[in-house]
């Protein structure tokens, strides 16, 4: 049995009160009620606070580049399908110079769980407005107020054909690992976007604004996370912000169409050279 | 005896210039004949002027020669076009009405035949499609080929497809061709060429050769976007790859290409991308993450006619220094340059072992010329390959491992590889200057060790790369340097000049980084005119010697930034001329 303690690497250093303390125990949380091996884990983030979850949470983890997160993430799992890929991001990281990479991954239905950790704000670099920032909110970088509309990455996701699109809010830390634990069970690509104060340079967005803006679609009547146009209308409700499994659908993952009946994942195949047939390859330019 | 043959074969772009030329290629390769083709295509689908040269020798050939000796064209449009290079007895044959004749000053001694095949094609086989196996027939005629060969070749191309009928209809269109151009040409313009055995030999591309490559090398992971002249290479390995375990996948964009292909080589595959033009630049960003994380991956870069989008069906050399210094700050990259195809499928092996090796991308640079035209080689041999996967540990060696260091500082600065899933082995691929583990560090001193550590891996690599070719006579004056496509136009202009009493030797450069200072500083120690041969306008190449070979006395740039590849003539002249 694992405890949360069989992932903990590190005592993270973000700020006190930061929205990432709590995405950080729901992941634990949601790995030790699946019981996962931290070698059979592995957290791609991108660049951003969270990035530094990578330094606190014991698994294999790759770092890699802003916004490029998915692609990194469908390689690994493809060529490893048995392993538990989660994708970390913030929301200038899937949402902006991601923003390709997120929809074409939703659109593949890769088998990854893809953590969105939405703090409508760009913090690492200090404060400048990100795509999910209020219009007319005054940062360091729009001074007169933004004057960009901010984007809703689940409604995004469910237009590209997403399977499995759910938000969490990091100051419910149990609910949150619930969605996270059924989003690593999901077959495809499961979003769980995650509303997620900063402390330093949001202070609009804060855990009781939070708590005074969300409704849980669970607490709808007659709510079902299969009907497509139900999530829709919970997704552009003009009042408050859906927080739950907002949809969800049955779909082959893109590792299952690519790599049918294989008796070994890519990993671990033997690379010895077979002359005979590749020799039967090459007749062909004879 | 004929001993060396052109032909060309010319018309619009949809006449179907690219099916007769690859079938009169493989037709000659089948009669035992050296064949190198050249294609010059429009960047579009219809309507626009093409042509396929096929030269045919007896001898080992690298490059066209100057001369066309056969055109056969759709239209007429073509004659004027290439005129000036159709041999003093040469032979038009040409479709279409009003046949232009240029003024007669200009075709003395060349036979222009009327060939109305399109009408020809209608009247007896109910299809205009069936111009281009005339044209065939009518070549075997001209050339006193084999005419089983062509339709062995008809059979090999249509039975499994399209069935029994349509080998049969292609093979009476062939034959009327070839007794059509008997018809209506004299005994003595005949080319009869003589047969030989076909032993051994394949008739291949670049593209297909780095695709075998890759193959043979355990390459099972291909990530890439679609781009002209890369493409084949991903189009010939989807074939391929499912069937050996493997996977291909299409991007949404070359960024998500290059990650993806580091994802899956972090994972544990051996895996590969190609790219040309801008798909180049997007992947800049990525190739310094393979260097900073020391991940090895393969990137093929087929370079077209740039900048931006350029020309993208023209062949070009101008993007090496991209990648020999291209991207964000400073790692260990190799970049590779197989001049033929024996060596787009030598090379491609190396890079993955490379990779693997010392842990850092590879790039396997060519060219569109050296990607898409067909030139023979002898048979690959697969006994030869080896798979050499460095330091990647395996789940058993790890074991009772309590302190894994990913990036553990080494006395050759390559450390062990653990795959996620292995026991033992956690650790963090990192983007950020990183300590032995992999998590993040920014001590100064922490940092020093990194950097020396990630840039003296290559220090050592000499014995493991492929080092420059030398081509020609030891002691000659004239000395050639080069890679790549030009290898042909060099090697035939190193002939010309032989003809002429000037002999050269040329230095094939094979590995253009880590570069070769110590042969290259020899080269030209021993050489008295140096002539660097390249296919962009600045000299990139010659740019890089003289930053590395200091001091290095003259060098002379042979450039050529034309759409079309270096002719032997455009290398003879500026040698013969700096020698007045």
């Amino acid at each position: 049995m694992k405890v949360k303690e069989s992932y903990h690497r590190l005592d993270p250093t973000w700020c006190k009160g930061c929205g990432l303390f709590g995405v950080f125990d729901a992941l634990k949380r949601a790995a030790v009620a699946l019981d996962i091996e931290p070698e059979e884990l592995v957290i791609v983030t991108g660049i951003g606070c969270h990035g530094r979850l990578n330094n606190y949470f014991r698994a294999y983890g790759f770092h890699g580049l802003h916004g490029r997160t998915m692609p990194v993430a469908t390689g690994i799992k493809l060529v490893n399908p048995s392993l538990q890929v989660v994708a970390v991001s913030g929301d200038g990281d899937a949402y902006s110079i991601g923003l390709g990479h997120f929809l074409h991954s939703v659109r593949k239905n890769i088998g990854l769980t893809y953590i969105v950790v939405d703090n409508r704000i760009y913090a690492l670099t200090l404060g400048q407005a990100s795509p999910t920032t209020d219009f007319g909110t005054v940062t360091v970088s729009t001074p007169l107020g933004s004057k960009d509309f901010p984007i809703d990455g689940p409604s995004l996701a469910l237009a590209a054909g997403g399977t499995f699109i759910a938000r969490g809010f990091s100051g419910e830390v149990a609910h949150l690992a619930s969605l996270i634990e059924r989003g690593m069970k999901h077959n495809g690509l499961a979003l769980i976007d995650i509303l997620s104060p900063c402390v330093t340079y949001n202070k609009v967005n804060s855990y009781d604004w939070y708590k005074k803006h969300i409704f849980h679609v669970e607490d709808l009547p007659g709510y079902s996370p299969k009907d497509k146009a139900k999530a829709w209308e919970a997704l552009i409700s003009p009042e408050k912000i859906a927080v739950g499994l907002i949809y969800e659908e049955d779909k082959p993952s893109f590792e299952e169409l690519v790599l049918p009946d294989r008796e070994r994942p890519i990993a671990s195949l033997d690379l010895k050279v077979d002359v005979l047939r590749l020799g039967k390859i090459q007749d062909r330019f004879r | 005896m004929i001993k060396d043959l052109s032909v060309m074969i010319a018309g619009k772009a949809g006449d179907g210039v690219l099916f007769t030329g690859n079938v009169l290629a493989k037709l000659l390769k089948r009669h035992g004949w050296e064949i190198v083709t050249s294609r010059d295509f429009p960047s579009n689908i219809r309507g626009e002027s093409t042509c396929y040269t096929v030269r045919a020798s007896l001898d080992k050939i690298y490059g066209l020669s100057d001369q066309v000796d056969i055109l056969l064209a759709f239209d007429c449009e073509a004659i004027l076009a290439h005129l000036p290079e159709i041999a003093a007895n040469g032979i038009v044959f040409c479709d279409g009405q009003g046949l232009t004749m240029p003024p007669p000053e200009q075709t003395r001694g060349k036979t222009f035949h009327r060939f109305s095949l399109r009408a020809l094609a209608r009247e007896q086989f109910g299809q205009e499609i069936f111009k281009n196996v005339i044209a065939l027939g009518a070549l075997s005629y001209l050339l006193d080929l084999d005419p089983s060969l062509l339709d062995g070749i008809f059979s090999e191309m249509f039975l499994k497809r399209k069935g029994e009928e349509v080998v049969r209809k292609n093979v009476q269109a062939a034959r009327f061709g070839y007794e059509k151009a008997r018809e209506i040409t004299a005994e003595a313009e005949r080319h009869p060429l003589t047969k030989k055995a076909d032993d051994d030999r394949i008739l291949i591309s670049g593209n297909e050769a780095i695709g075998l490559g890759a193959l043979a090398a355990g390459c099972r992971y291909f990530a890439a976007y679609p781009i002209c002249p890369a493409s084949e290479i991903w189009q010939w390995l989807v074939h391929y790859l499912p069937d050996f375990g493997g996977a291909v996948v299409q991007t949404e964009d070359e960024l998500a290409a290059l990650n993806m292909t580091l994802g899956a080589s972090f994972a544990g595959a051996r895996a590969m991308t190609s790219t040309s033009g801008p798909g180049a630049s997007l992947m800049m960003e990525a190739f310094s993450l393979a260097g900073m994380a020391e991940i090895p991956a393969v990137i093929a870069h087929v370079q077209r006619m740039g900048p931006a989008t350029g020309m993208p069906t023209k062949s070009q050399q101008g993007d090496v220094l991209q990648w020999i210094f291209g991207s964000h700050g400073e790692f260990p990259r190799i970049v590779l340059a197989p001049g033929t195809v024996g060596e787009c499928f030598d090379l491609t092996v190396g890079a993955f072992n490379l990779a693997d090796k010392y842990q850092c991308p590879v790039v396997i640079l060519t060219e569109l010329d050296m990607g898409q035209d067909f030139r023979t080689t002898r048979a690959f041999d697969f006994s030869r390959v080896r798979v050499d996967r460095g330091k990647l540990l395996s789940p058993e060696k790890l074991l009772g491992t309590t302190d894994f260091k990913r990036y553990e500082l080494t006395a050759d600065g390559i450390s062990p590889r653990s795959l996620p899933s292995w026991k033992n082995g956690v650790h963090l691929a990192e983007s950020l200057e990183h300590d032995e583990k992999g998590y993040r560090d920014e001590d100064p001193l922490n940092r020093r060790r990194m950097m020396e550590k990630r840039m003296h891996k290559l220090d050592q690599a000499s014995p493991d790369l492929f080092p420059p070719q030398t081509w020609g006579c030891q002691k000659a004056e004239v000395g050639f340097i080069g890679f790549g496509s030009t290898l042909g136009a060099i090697l035939e202009a190193m002939e010309q000049l032989r003809v002429k009493n000037v002999p050269s030797r040329f230095l094939q450069l094979r590995t253009l980084w880590p570069f070769p200072a110590p042969e290259v500083r020899e080269f030209l120690a021993e050489s008295r005119d140096i002539f660097v041969v390249e296919h962009n306008f600045s000299g990139e190449l010659a740019t890089l010697i003289k930053s590395q070979v200091s001091p290095c006395g003259e060098l002379k740039n042979i450039l050529n930034y034309s759409t079309r590849p270096f002719t032997p003539r455009e290398i003879v002249e500026p040698v013969l001329r700096s020698r007045r």
